[in-house]
């Protein structure tokens, strides 16, 4: 089957749900690193659990395509949110957190938690390079949200703030985010 | 509403970016069906992020690709092989679509036709098991009739005063053969019961014989595999004995006594 080797996201789309390989193969090779990026900022510590992460979105994509809702969102959206989903569910997997146990054990699990995440910004790539330059308090509240996968209510206990400011906090973030994403 | 503002609070970035409530990504949704200044400026923000995320991509190792492929492959064959099989498909679309839509009303017209004949199938089936059904229930009454019949005839021969039991047994030709006769001296009417009678070769027939004034009567021909029926037999008025004997297939005129199976003497004999 012939076909183009460059594709609109439209024909792109097109030709994924009609299950085409060639566009399949096009789709890796243009989006594959960007969505790599963000499993590795999620999945810090583990390249070949970032790697399987990898495998097991694109398999989705591939078997997901139907459900794919582009009044909803771009493509790229809809696959960085599965990517985002994945690592989140294999960073909060019982074998993965049975990985992490011979680390320190911290007296408070959000703590702990909350704790890592302001000392993990260190060889911060992607988005995380950004965050680095919103203040602090913002910057923590992404990182849990976005990064680890809380929700604004686990965000609100584990920091001890109200739920409210912890929205509007993240919202402003966000916000400042999208400036300097420019 | 303000749309503007709506903008401004971060809805898009959170919608976007996955961290919006269910509620809030209802609203969003809704709200974006009816502004299309709200659509615009979400696609401006998923524009830069994936700009962004592009520009920052970290290539994967190349066997991720393989295995992605190895497992994507073994999905995708089937459905490829199927696609090929159809005609001109990115060429000439809507030929392609008048096509199918030309298979489906042919599809449903044969479905019509199958159906309707399948109903009339099934309807001449019921019919034809509705009649089988009929025959049946007339053939079970006409059974029901005749087994009546014969169990009134037997009651009115075994329970009838005027009847007498005449208890044939065997002769030295036969010791074991063995048979009853109801005789109705006020009737003349003669029942046969075989009790134990060996089986004939297909050339011939017991007869029964009433001896009156030591001269035999023939009194009909029977046949052993009629076991515990009651036969009637032909009537006499008069029997000092009945014997039972073996002749040529439809009786003889006379008896052949030395094939005597059976006698019994009756009360006329004393």
């Amino acid at each position: 089957m012939g076909g183009p080797t460059t594709y609109t996201e439209q024909e792109l789309v097109l030709a994924l749900k009609e299950r085409n390989n060639q566009a399949f193969g096009f789709l890796y090779d243009n989006y594959a690193g960007a969505l790599y990026s963000i499993i590795k900022q999620i999945i810090t510590d583990n390249s070949e659990l970032a790697n399987d992460v990898l495998q097991e979105v694109f398999i989705n994509i591939w078997r997901k395509i139907e459900t794919y809702d582009q009044t909803k969102g771009r493509l790229f959206t809809w696959m960085l949110n599965i990517a985002r989903n994945a690592s989140i569910d294999t960073l909060r997997s019982k074998s993965y957190q049975n990985s992490q146990k011979n680390q320190e054990l911290p007296d408070n699990v959000y703590k702990g938690v909350a704790n890592q995440t302001i000392l993990q910004n260190v060889d911060n790539i992607g988005l995380k390079k950004v965050l680095e330059k919103l203040r602090p308090e913002h910057r923590v509240l992404v990182e849990l949200a976005y990064f680890k996968g809380f929700t604004h209510e686990e965000i609100a206990e584990m920091m001890s703030i109200p739920l409210g400011t912890v929205k509007t906090r993240i919202r402003n973030a966000l916000l400042q985010l999208r400036e300097f994403l420019k | 509403m303000n749309v503007q503002e709506y903008i401004e609070s971060g809805i898009i970035e959170s919608y976007v970016m996955g961290l919006a409530s269910e509620p809030e990504k209802a609203e969003f949704e809704r709200l974006c069906t009816q502004y299309p200044e709200l659509v615009a400026a979400r696609r401006k923000f998923e524009e830069r992020l994936e700009g962004y995320a592009s520009q920052n991509a970290i290539p994967p190792p190349p066997e991720v690709k393989v295995k992605v492929l190895e497992a994507i492959g073994k999905s995708s064959n089937i459905i490829t092989m199927q696609n090929e099989q159809e005609p001109a498909r990115d060429a000439k679309e809507p030929a392609r679509s008048s096509l199918l839509l030309r298979f489906v009303a042919a599809a449903s017209v044969l479905l019509l036709i199958g159906m309707g004949y399948l109903y009339f199938q099934t309807k001449q089936e019921n019919k034809d098991l509705t009649d089988t059904n009929d025959r049946l229930k007339v053939s079970l009454d006409t059974t029901r009739n005749v087994l009546q019949r014969i169990a009134d005839e037997q009651k009115d021969v075994v329970s009838n005063p005027n009847v007498t039991v005449v208890n044939m047994v065997g002769t030295q030709v036969a010791p074991r053969s063995s048979a009853n006769i109801y005789w109705d001296s006020t009737s003349s009417n003669v029942y046969l019961v075989v009790k134990n009678m060996p089986k004939l070769p297909s050339n011939q027939q017991y007869q029964l014989w009433a001896l009156i004034d030591n001269k035999p009567k023939d009194l009909g021909v029977f046949d052993a595999t009629d076991d515990k029926v009651i036969l009637k037999m032909k009537n006499t008025q008069k029997a000092q004995a009945f014997a039972i004997t073996i002749e040529q297939k439809g009786g003889s005129p006379s008896p052949t006594l030395q094939k005597m199976q059976s006698l019994g003497k009756t009360l006329q004999s004393q």
